[in-house]
């Protein structure tokens, strides 16, 4: 009972994504922050107000922190499987281009 | 970008990446502000006094209490990165060995904020014209201007100086060839920190006067300067030459 409950803290505190997830993850903080970056340039100098700028910057950088820290259900689209088990009676059998290894 | 810490990590390496990049480009982006600062400057009157730097001190020094004109447009030396100039009157004089390089102190400096910027009690309150009423006594707002012209302009006349100057020996009476120079520090937001530009650079003209005639600290309890360009001064000197006293209402 403790275990399982332990266990279910953990996973929501690790916040695991799937490889699509964790790619696109990447690109959604790349575009964001680099977007947010040249917005409150533009937008400071347009209005020569440099508290906007840092505003905007500021803003910008924790709304990319919402999006991209927790584990949103849409990075877990494309989740990888196990292997299915084998019972150890089969043997192993490990194929390294097409050689058997094991 | 697994788990949330590895995201944490990785949103924040970028982020500071970006900040960085933002500031320097805010930074750069002031050199396509077009500067154009010019300032008159000009003596008012000059004394040479002696007293000692401090109460119990035995040693006597000269200090000259240098009050000046000024008038200045710097208007152009604020954009959206400026945090606050730092503005600076100093007394420059030749040294007395050759080949030296002249003595420079301040007489006068002022910091005149910026738009964006806080207020503090140090900003500098421009003196009123005669003739206006003082605005009712309160703490004016971050960034409200406490000067009764444009931001950066200044018209100062017959300004006492802040500090008393004395020279590294001891002695200032009869010094030539001193002059007054306007200098100043503009603090940006971000970026590097700009002194006063003597030369074109780029986008950004020199300044234009900001130096004074030359003078000459006069001798210990010099007299003021004869008036003789007015009637009434004229008149003054030529009865106080001759012996006779100028004839005053009240007795």
């Amino acid at each position: 009972m403790a275990d399982q409950l332990l266990e279910q803290v953990r996973d929501a505190v690790e916040g695991q994504i799937d490889f699509e997830g964790q790619r696109l993850a990447e690109l959604i903080t790349t575009v964001l922050l680099g977007g947010v970056g040249i917005l409150a340039f533009l937008v400071g100098f347009m209005s020569q107000d440099i508290k906007l700028a840092l505003y905007i910057g500021l803003a910008g950088t924790g709304l990319t922190f919402l999006a991209v820290v927790p584990p949103w259900p849409f990075y877990n689209k494309n989740p990888e499987g196990w292997l299915p088990a084998r019972s150890a009676a089969a043997g192993i059998s490990i194929d390294v281009d097409g050689q058997k290894v094991g | 970008m697994h788990s949330v810490l590895v995201r944490v990590q990785n949103v924040f390496g970028f982020f500071t990446t970006v900040a960085f990049s933002v500031a320097a480009v805010i930074a750069l982006s002031t050199f396509i502000h077009p500067q154009t600062p010019s300032a008159t400057v000009a003596l008012s009157n000059v004394q040479v006094v002696r007293g000692r730097p401090h109460y119990y001190s035995y040693k006597k020094e000269e200090y000259a209490h240098v009050k000046f004109d000024m008038d200045a447009d710097l208007s152009t030396l604020f954009n959206w990165n400026t945090k606050q100039v730092f503005l600076y009157l100093k007394a420059v004089y030749p040294s007395t060995k050759a080949g030296e390089p002249s003595s420079e102190a301040i007489i006068w400096d002022a910091i005149l904020p910026g738009a964006a910027a806080p207020y503090n009690q140090n900003h500098f309150l421009h003196p009123l014209p005669k003739g206006t009423k003082p605005p009712k006594s309160r703490k004016p707002k971050s960034g409200e201007s406490t000067s009764p012209y444009p931001r950066g302009v200044l018209k100062l006349k017959n300004q006492r100086p802040k500090y008393q100057i004395t020279d590294m020996t001891g002695k200032l009476q009869n010094r030539t060839d001193a002059r007054l120079e306007l200098g100043w520090n503009v603090q940006p937001w971000v970026g590097a920190q700009v002194w006063t530009n003597w030369q074109d650079l780029g986008m950004w003209k020199a300044l234009e006067g900001g130096r004074s005639e030359v003078f000459a600290f006069p001798a210990i309890g010099a007299k003021k300067k004869v008036d003789t360009s007015t009637e009434k001064g004229k008149e003054g000197h030529r009865l106080e030459a001759g012996g006779e006293q100028p004839r005053r209402n009240n007795v």
